[in-house]
């Protein structure tokens, strides 16, 4: 899957997106520890983070298939 | 025409008012968010605007559905900006047309309460000296 990084998540990161393999079965919430694992800056902000799923806010327990597209979205500030 | 409701361009606020101007309706409300000079007691020079686009523009197409459901509207527009802006520029603009003004205000005011809590964009504030700040912000509503 691809996962992409917003705002303060792509300044942590220093990445706009990234390939992960995840095993079959995983979830929002499986990925979300990967991510962790390989980006511990992330730690501080991460329980203000939500996740879409193709473009769509997920559960944390939400399946993750193949070929799906995960945005990581720190706080949001339109308007 | 559908026109853009994510752009980098300068926001035209005559051209958003012209896009709900129809003979049905009896009112229109237009409301500009524009880049204000303080924020927190600092002064600001201007916002650079990051979007998540492909998901922003459908969720444009959403929060129109949404108003269209509680009002009877006759024509919304809705445009946000994107990248560098600086002090007194609108950064986003909605209009809403009605038969009459009590929805249309209402309807217009939902829009942008929910342009703010629901897209996938989020601001840097320039302050004078140098210094950048992401602005803290909300976690995003489904």
């Amino acid at each position: 899957m691809t996962v992409l990084y917003f705002a303060s998540a792509q300044g942590l990161t220093n990445l706009k997106s990234e390939r992960m393999r995840l095993k079959e079965g995983s979830s929002v919430k499986d990925m979300a520890a990967e991510m962790l694992r390989m980006h511990p800056d992330l730690k501080d902000i991460e329980p203000t983070i939500r996740y879409s799923v193709n473009f769509e806010i997920t559960e944390e327990n939400a399946p993750l298939r193949d070929g799906d597209e995960v945005a990581v979205l720190p706080p949001v500030a339109g308007g | 025409m559908k026109s853009a409701r994510i752009t980098r361009s300068p926001i035209d606020p005559a051209r958003v008012l012209a896009l709900v101007s129809d003979r049905e309706a009896g009112g229109a409300v237009l409301f500009l968010g524009t880049i204000r000079r303080k924020s927190a007691g600092k002064t600001v020079e201007g916002l650079t605007y990051e979007v998540y686009r492909g998901m922003a523009e459908r969720r444009m197409q959403e929060i129109e559905d949404r108003v269209r459901k509680k009002w009877p509207v006759v024509k919304i527009a809705m445009v946000h900006r994107y990248g560098p802006l600086k002090v007194g520029e609108v950064s986003v603009a909605v209009a809403v047309s009605c038969k009459h003004r009590a929805e249309a205000f209402e309807a217009c005011r939902y829009a942008i309460d929910t342009i703010k809590g629901t897209l996938p964009m989020w601001k840097k504030e320039r302050f004078r000296g140098g210094t950048q700040a992401w602005v803290k912000g909300a976690p995003i509503e489904a």
